[in-house]
C-alpha cells in the first residue's frame, strides 16, 4: 500500500478585515503585524506539522475578503480539503455573512457532499474588549449548520491559532480515512480500448 | 555503424546534497530543480556555484507529475495533481522565494492586477492555467519562452506575454501588428530582472489549439514555431506559422473527411506499419490536425504544415520486449549561426531528436528534412539529451555519449564556401561514434545544463511493487489475447495455424499502458538514491584527446578510415564550439538567469576571445591533419586535401614538407597532394616559392606526373627555379616522351634565363611560327603571368609579360602579335589585359597598334571590332597630327608590321582607296610614316565597317587646311551622302579630282546629280573663268556623261541659254543618235 499524499489544502474565508492573513502569519511565522495590507487575490503558505503521529504539509490559502476580489479568489476553492470560515467577534456583520461564505465556497469548490465537508469556524480578535458576537451565538450557528467545531482565536496574542489548525487537520484526516475504505485511489484506466470484435464485423 | 573511441568525455562528478529523495529533476537558468518524491516541494540548487548550494525552496500546490524550466522568462511550469484533479501551473519570480515562509501569490491566467500586488515587494507568483482537457506533457520554446501543452487529444499553445507596470493599464491593446510576441522587447526587459523599478509581470495568452484526435501525446516539444508531438510509437512534427492576412482554412472539411474514413478502418490497423514521411510528404500520414484559434486580439491566422512523421511498428525491434518499445526523449533543438539570414528569433537550423530504447534518431528540419544520424545503442536506453557537442544517454547502469552532426549542418548554412575547393567540412552524414561510458547504479533520469550532466540514480527498491504490477498485467494480457484472437477469427484467420501471428499474440504489446508508473514513491529504507552532477570536458580538451588518440592510427595505418573519421569527429567538435561561441547573442546575455545559456561558463568577453583564438588555432591544426589524411589517401575524396590545406593556413612549402616521403620508404606522393599542388600552381599568384621549394616542386612532378611539367614550369609561383637543373629534367622528359612545342618553348625560356641566346634561338627556330602560336595557346602562361587561365571570363586579373614575351617583342615581334591575337581569340586574354601587356613591354604605340590591326583581321566579334576601329582611327589621327607638328617623339620607333596595302589586301575592314583620293593627295607630298597613317585612315573610311558616328568627333578636330585633312573631311561628307556640298568643295579646292569623284560616287540613284548639280556648277564656274582648262576638261567629261544618260529633249533643256551652240551640238548629236538607236 502506497502512502497517501500528505499535502492538505486549507482555505481561509471570511469578510475583509476579520484577520485571515494575520491568523495565517501567526500560525506559520509566529508574528503579528497590526498594519497588514489588504490581501489581493489569493496567496498561500506551507507549514509542515505532525498530527497524531502523521506527517502532513498544511497548505494554507489566504484569500481576499473584499467583494471586488471575488473573481480572483473563487477559482482556487477547488481541491480544498478544509475550509476555515472566519469572522471577527467585534463585527456582527462578519458573523452574519458566514452563511454566504459557506455558500460561495460550496458552489465554487464544487463539493460533492457539502454536508460531509469539514468546515471549521473561527471567531477572531477575542483580545478586543467590545464584542458584538457572543460565544453562545456563534456556537449555536455552528450547531445548526452542521456541527462545525468553533474556536475563538486571537492572531494578536496567539490564542487558539495552532489548536484551530490542528483541529482542521484532524477533521481532514478523519474524512479521508472514511473515504479510503470506499473508493480505492489507485484505479486503472484504459485509455485506448480496442474495439470489440462485434463492431468490427458489423 | 557506430565507431567506439576510448575518449573521456567527462571530467568530474559530485553529489548534490539533497535531503529528501528526488522524484523529478529538471534544470535551466543556472539552476537545478528537484522535486521530492510524491512531494509538493521544489528545491532549487545553483549549478553555477561550487558544490551546488541551495538557492531556495518553495512549495507547489499539488503533487508534481512533470516539471520544465523556461530560460526566457525564467519560469517553471508544472503538471500537478491534487485530489485526483490535474492542474497546469507556471511558477514565476521563484528566485524571490529565498525565504521559505514568504507568501506566494496565486492567480489565474490573464487575471493581472494593476500593480497592487507589488505593494509588499517582489513576490513569487503562481499562474494557474485552466485547461478543458487533462494536461499530459509540457514544453517551453527556448527562443520565445512560449509554452506548449499536450493534452489527451489537443495541443495548446500559450504565448508568453510580459507586462510592466506602465502597460498594465492599457494591456488590452498590446502589440496588434505582430502575431508573435515581441521577443526583442521581452529580452530587453529581462535584463532588468533584479531591479524592482523595471519589473515585469509574466502572463500567457492562449493563442492556438491544435486538435489531434488520432494521436495520444506522450511528450511534446516547441521551438521557433516548430511543434513536435510524440505518442507511444509515433512522432509528428508540424510547423506553425503566423500569417498576417486572415485566411480561411480551406482544408478543414478535407481533414474531417479523412478522419471519418480512418475511423472505419481503425480496427484493422492493429499493427501499424513502419513509416517515415519527410517534409511535405508528412501530410500523407493518417493523422489529421485542425487549428482552433483562441487569441482574443485578432492577430491574423496561423497556418500549419507537416514537417515530419515517423511511425514505428512494434515488431520492428530486436532485443527489447515489445512493451518496452516506447519512444522517449523528444527534443527540438535550434542552432543559431553568425550570418543569420532572418530575424534573431528564427534559428538558422532546427533539429528534432527522439529515441526508442534501442536507437535514437536525429533529423534536420530546415532546408529540406533529412535523417542525419541513427544512434544504435548497445543497451536499452532510458533517456537521452541532445546538446551542441554530444548526445548523452543513460541506461540503467551507465551514462554514455555519442557525437552529433548538428555543427556540420550549421557550418554549411553559415559558410556557403564549404564543399567548394575553398573550404570543407566533414559531411553531416558522417557515421556517429560513441565515447567512453561512465558506470552508475540504477540510473533513473538525466538532464543537461551547459557542461553539467545531472543524473538521478536510485537503487531498485520497489521489486515487490514490480511483481505485483506484473501479475496484474498478466490478467489483462489474457483478456487482450482473447479479444485479438476473436478479431482474427472474425476476419477469417485462425491464429493457431499461423505461427507468426500466434507469437505476436503471445506478446503483450497492447498492455503497454500499465508499465508507465507514476514517479516512484519514497522508500525510507536507507539512502538508496543519489543526485550527481557530472561535468563534461571542454570541447577543446576532448578534441586534444581525440588528436592524441588519432596518433596511434597515424603510426599503425595512416590510410585507415578510422583516422579520417576520428579527425573529422574532432573537426566537428571544434566547429560546434565556434558556432556556440558566436551564439552569445545579446539576448542570451540578458538577465542573470540566462547568462549561462551558452553553457561553457561564459566568462568576461576577453577570455572568450582568447578561447576563440585557441579553438581557431586548433581548427587550423585539425585542417592540416585532415589535409594530410586526404593527401595521402586513396583516389576517393582526395580532392578534399585542397580545401583542408587551405583552411589550415599552411604555406606550400610546409605542405610539401608534410608530404615528403620518409627516406627509405618508396617514393610516393598521394593523389590528394598532387591535386593540391596542381591547384596551387594554377591558381595562386601572390606567393613565390624559394628556389629550394620550387626545385622540389619540379622534382615532385617529374617523378609523379611528368606530363604536367610544362604547365608547372609556367607557374609564376616557381619563377625562382634553377634553370640549368630544370633544363636537364626537361631534356630528359623530351628524350622519353618526344618533342612537343610547349616543351621546346619552356626549354627556350630556361635558356633565356641562363642567358644562352644561341641555344635559345636554336630552340625557337625548331618550329614554324604557326606551331609556336599553337604552343602558346596550349600554355598561355609562357607569355603571360598572373592572368586567370581558367576561361578568361569573370573578374579580370592584372597580367604581366614573361621574360620570353619581352624577348619576343625584340626579336620576333610578329610572333608575339600573332600569339597575342591567338590568345585573345581563344579567350585566354582580354583586350584590356593585352593592352597592359604591351604597355609593360614598352611598345604601346607600335606593337600594340600592330596587335589591333592584326586583331581586326582575326576577330569576328562585332563589339571588339568597333572598339578596335575606334582605337585605330584615333591612333592614325594622332600619328597624322604629330608628324605634321614634327614633335621629336612623334614618329614610331619602328615600321608597322603591316603596311596600308597589306591591310587593304588582307583585311575586309580596310577598303580600297577611292580613285579621287590619289588625285587629291599624291604620295610624294609627305613622309612615309605620315603617308602610311593617312592611307590606313582613308582606307578605314572607305571600308564597310567603320561607324562614322563614333569617330566623327575625332575627325572634326582636324583642320581642313591641308589637302590630306581636306580629303578626310570630304570622305566623311561623302560617307554621309552630302554630294552637293562635296562637289562644291572639291571644285573649290581641287577641281582636277572632280571627274574621278563624280565617276565614283554619282552612280545609279545619284546619277541625276551629273546634270542637276555638276553640270550647272561647271557652267557657272567656266563662265567666271573661261580660260580654266581643268574646269573645261571637267565640263567636257560631264557633257559626255550627261549626253549618255538623258533624252535629247532633256539635254536641250540643260544647255545654258548663253552657251555657244557649236560647243554643245556634238554632245546633243551623240545623245540623239544614241536615242535613235535605242
Amino acid at each position: 500500500m502506497t502512502t497517501k499524499t500528505s499535502l492538505l489544502k486549507v482555505i481561509l474565508l471570511g469578510d475583509g478585515g476579520v484577520g485571515k492573513s494575520s491568523i495565517m502569519n501567526r500560525y506559520v511565522t509566529n508574528k503579528f503585524d497590526a498594519h497588514l495590507f489588504h490581501t489581493i487575490g489569493v496567496e498561500f503558505l506551507n507549514k509542515d506539522l505532525e498530527v497524531d503521529g502523521r506527517q502532513v504539509t498544511l497548505q494554507i490559502w489566504d484569500t481576499a475578503g473584499q467583494e471586488r476580489f471575488r473573481s480572483l479568489r473563487t477559482p482556487f476553492y477547488r481541491g480544498s480539503d478544509c475550509c476555515l470560515l472566519t469572522f471577527s467577534v467585534d463585527d456582527n456583520q462578519s458573523f452574519l455573512n458566514l452563511g454566504n461564505w459557506k455558500k460561495e465556497f460550496i458552489y465554487y469548490a464544487d463539493v460533492k457532499e457539502p454536508e460531509k465537508f469539514p468546515f471549521v469556524v473561527l471567531g477572531n480578535k477575542v483580545d478586543v474588549t467590545e464584542r458584538q458576537v457572543s460565544s453562545e451565538e456563534a456556537q449555536q450557528w455552528c450547531q445548526e449548520n452542521g456541527d462545525y467545531p468553533y474556536y475563538e482565536t486571537s492572531a494578536k496574542d496567539a490564542t487558539n491559532v495552532a489548536v484551530a489548525f490542528e483541529e482542521a487537520v484532524r477533521r481532514v484526516l478523519a474524512m479521508e480515512e472514511r473515504t479510503d475504505h470506499l473508493i480505492p485511489t489507485d484505479t486503472v484506466k484504459l485509455h485506448r480500448k480496442p474495439r470489440s470484435a462485434a463492431t468490427c464485423c458489423s | 555503424m557506430v565507431h567506439v573511441y576510448n575518449c573521456h568525455p567527462f571530467t568530474s562528478q559530485h553529489i548534490v546534497q539533497v535531503e529528501q529523495e528526488p522524484g523529478l529533476v529538471c534544470c535551466g537558468g543556472g539552476a537545478l530543480f528537484v522535486v521530492a518524491t510524491g512531494g509538493c516541494k521544489v528545491e532549487a540548487y545553483s549549478l553555477e556555484k561550487e558544490g551546488c548550494p541551495l538557492i531556495c525552496r518553495f512549495a507547489t500546490m499539488g503533487t508534481v507529475r512533470s516539471i520544465r524550466h523556461s530560460n526566457i522568462g525564467d519560469y517553471l511550469v508544472t503538471i500537478e495533481e491534487k485530489n485526483s484533479a490535474t492542474y497546469l501551473r507556471a511558477y514565476t519570480n521563484w528566485r524571490y522565494q529565498a525565504e521559505e515562509k514568504a507568501r506566494v501569490g496565486v492567480r489565474l491566467l490573464g487575471h493581472l492586477l494593476g500593480g497592487a500586488s507589488m505593494s509588499g515587494g517582489v513576490q513569487m507568483e503562481i499562474i494557474e492555467i485552466p485547461l478543458s482537457e487533462r494536461p499530459v506533457a509540457v514544453a517551453c520554446c527556448s527562443v520565445t519562452g512560449d509554452l506548449l501543452v499536450g493534452c489527451e487529444t489537443t495541443l495548446v499553445l500559450f504565448t508568453l506575454r510580459r507586462q510592466n507596470q506602465q502597460n498594465l493599464q492599457n494591456q488590452s491593446q498590446q502589440n496588434p501588428q505582430s502575431p508573435w510576441p515581441n521577443t526583442q522587447q521581452i529580452f530587453s526587459q529581462s535584463q532588468g530582472q533584479t531591479s524592482n523599478t523595471n519589473l515585469s509581470i509574466l502572463d500567457f495568452e492562449r493563442s492556438v489549439i491544435l486538435h489531434i484526435p488520432k494521436m495520444t501525446p506522450r511528450q511534446v516539444a516547441l521551438c521557433g514555431g516548430y511543434v513536435a508531438v510524440q505518442a507511444e510509437l509515433e512522432v509528428l512534427v508540424l510547423k506553425l506559422e503566423a500569417t498576417l492576412e486572415p485566411k480561411t482554412l480551406k482544408e478543414t472539411s478535407d481533414t474531417e473527411k479523412s478522419a471519418d474514413y480512418l475511423e472505419d478502418q481503425v480496427d484493422f490497423l492493429l499493427i501499424p506499419r513502419h513509416q517515415e514521411l519527410l517534409g511535405d510528404r508528412a501530410k500523407d500520414c493518417d493523422i489529421p490536425v485542425s487549428i482552433e484559434k483562441t487569441g482574443l486580439v485578432d492577430r491574423g491566422q496561423y497556418t500549419l504544415s507537416y514537417v515530419l512523421f515517423r511511425r514505428f511498428s512494434p515488431e520492428f525491434f530486436q532485443g527489447c520486449s515489445v512493451e518496452e518499445m516506447q519512444l522517449h526523449s523528444l527534443q527540438l533543438y535550434p542552432l543559431f549561426t553568425s550570418n543569420q539570414p532572418v530575424s534573431l528569433e528564427e534559428p538558422s537550423c532546427m533539429f528534432c531528436f527522439f529515441s526508442l530504447p534501442n536507437a535514437g534518431y536525429l533529423y534536420s528540419l530546415k532546408g529540406g528534412v533529412e535523417l542525419l544520424s541513427t544512434y544504435q545503442y548497445p543497451e536499452k536506453v532510458l533517456e537521452a539529451v541532445l546538446t551542441d557537442h554530444l548526445l548523452h544517454v543513460i541506461t540503467k547502469s551507465a551514462l554514455q555519449c555519442f557525437t552529433v552532426r548538428c555543427a556540420a549542418v550549421a557550418a554549411r548554412i553559415e559558410d556557403p564556401y564549404i564543399d567548394t575547393t575553398m573550404k570543407a567540412c566533414p559531411p553531416s552524414s558522417l557515421e556517429v561514434c560513441a565515447l567512453r561510458m561512465q558506470l552508475f547504479i540504477g540510473l533513473r533520469s538525466v538532464c543537461v545544463y551547459g557542461c553539467h550532466v545531472i543524473l538521478l540514480s536510485a537503487a531498485d527498491t520497489e521489486t515487490p511493487d514490480e511483481t505485483e504490477r506484473t501479475t496484474q498485467r498478466r490478467g489483462l494480457e489474457l483478456k487482450e489475447h482473447t479479444k485479438l484472437t476473436g478479431i482474427f477469427l472474425a476476419v477469417g484467420i485462425d491464429p493457431a495455424t499461423t505461427p507468426a501471428l500466434e507469437s505476436l499474440l503471445s506478446r503483450p504489446f497492447l498492455s503497454r499502458k500499465w508499465t508507465i508508473s507514476s514517479p516512484k514513491e519514497t522508500s525510507s529504507a536507507g539512502h538508496g538514491w543519489n543526485l550527481y552532477v557530472v561535468d563534461t570536458v571542454p570541447p577543446l580538451a576532448l578534441y586534444q584527446e581525440m588528436v592524441e588518440y588519432s596518433q596511434r592510427y597515424t603510426e599503425t595505418n595512416p590510410q585507415a578510415q578510422s583516422l579520417r573519421h576520428l579527425l573529422s569527429e574532432a573537426h566537428l567538435l571544434l566547429r560546434a564550439s565556434l558556432l556556440q561561441k558566436q551564439d552569445q547573442r545579446p539576448i542570451r546575455e540578458g538577465g542573470p538567469a540566462v547568462s549561462l545559456q551558452a553553457g561553457s561558463g561564459s566568462g568576461p568577453a576577453r577570455k572568450n576571445t582568447v578561447d576563440r583564438h585557441e579553438v581557431e588555432e586548433a581548427l587550423r591544426q585539425n585542417c592540416a591533419q585532415l589535409g594530410d589524411c586526404f593527401s595521402r589517401g586513396s583516389q576517393k575524396d582526395c580532392h578534399l586535401a585542397l580545401p583542408y590545406y587551405r583552411m589550415s593556413g599552411l604555406s606550400v612549402t610546409e605542405v610539401m614538407a608534410r608530404n615528403r616521403p620518409h627516406p627509405g620508404s618508396p617514393h610516393f606522393y598521394g593523389p590528394g597532394f598532387l591535386f593540391y599542388l596542381k591547384h596551387y600552381l594554377l591558381e595562386e599568384t601572390d606567393q613565390t616559392l624559394s628556389q629550394e621549394s620550387a626545385d622540389e616542386v619540379i622534382d615532385i612532378f617529374s617523378q609523379s606526373e611528368p606530363s604536367l611539367l610544362v604547365s608547372v614550369c609556367a607557374s609564376p609561383s616557381i619563377v625562382n627555379i634553377n634553370p640549368a637543373r630544370t633544363l636537364r629534367i626537361l631534356q630528359h622528359l623530351e628524350d622519353t616522351v618526344g618533342v612537343s612545342v610547349p616543351l621546346t618553348i619552356t626549354m627556350a625560356t630556361m635558356m633565356l634565363r641562363l642567358g644562352d641566346m644561341q641555344q635559345y634561338t636554336q630552340l625557337m627556330e625548331r618550329h614554324a611560327e604557326m606551331l609556336l602560336v599553337y604552343g602558346f595557346i596550349e600554355e598561355s602562361r609562357l607569355l603571360l603571368r598572373g592572368g586567370g587561365t581558367g576561361g578568361g571570363s569573370g573578374q579580370q586579373k592584372q597580367v604581366c609579360p614573361t621574360e620570353l614575351a619581352q624577348q619576343l617583342a625584340n626579336s620576333q615581334p610578329g610572333l608575339l602579335v600573332a600569339a597575342m591575337v591567338a590568345l585573345h581569340e581563344n579567350n585566354k586574354v582580354q583586350l584590356e589585359q593585352a593592352d597592359h601587356i604591351f604597355k609593360e613591354l614598352g611598345c604601346e604605340n607600335c606593337l600594340q597598334v600592330d596587335f589591333w590591326e592584326a586583331m581586326l583581321m582575326a576577330s569576328s566579334q562585332d563589339a571588339v571590332i568597333q572598339e578596335l576601329l575606334f582605337r585605330l582611327v584615333s591612333v592614325y589621327i594622332e600619328r597624322l597630327t604629330n608628324s605634321e607638328s614634327k614633335l621629336p617623339h612623334a614618329p614610331p620607333k619602328r615600321k608597322s608590321l603591316k603596311s596600308a596595302d597589306d591591310l587593304i589586301n588582307s583585311c575586309s575592314h580596310f577598303g580600297a582607296l577611292y580613285p579621287w583620293l590619289t588625285v587629291l593627295s599624291p604620295c610624294h607630298t609627305t613622309s612615309s610614316q605620315h603617308q602610311e597613317a593617312l592611307y590606313k585612315l582613308q582606307s578605314l573610311l572607305c571600308g564597310p565597317s567603320l561607324a562614322l558616328g563614333s569617330v566623327a568627333p575625332l575627325l572634326e578636330r582636324l583642320s581642313e587646311e591641308t589637302l590630306w585633312g581636306f580629303s578626310l573631311h570630304l570622305l566623311c561628307a561623302t560617307r554621309r551622302g552630302l554630294y552637293d556640298s562635296s562637289i562644291e568643295k572639291l571644285l573649290d579646292r581641287c577641281p582636277q579630282a572632280i571627274i574621278a569623284f563624280a565617276n565614283h560616287h554619282l552612280q545609279d540613284k545619284n546619277m541625276a546629280l551629273w546634270w542637276q548639280k555638276l553640270l550647272p556648277e561647271l557652267c557657272n564656274r567656266t563662265r567666271a573663268a573661261a580660260d580654266n582648262s581643268i574646269l573645261l576638261a571637267a565640263l567636257k567629261e560631264t557633257l559626255v556623261v550627261v549626253a549618255m544618260e538623258t533624252s535629247p529633249a532633256e539635254f536641250l533643256e540643260l544647255i545654258p541659254d548663253d552657251g555657244t551652240a557649236s560647243y554643245f551640238l556634238p554632245h546633243l548629236l551623240t545623245c540623239s543618235q544614241r536615242h535613235l538607236l535605242a
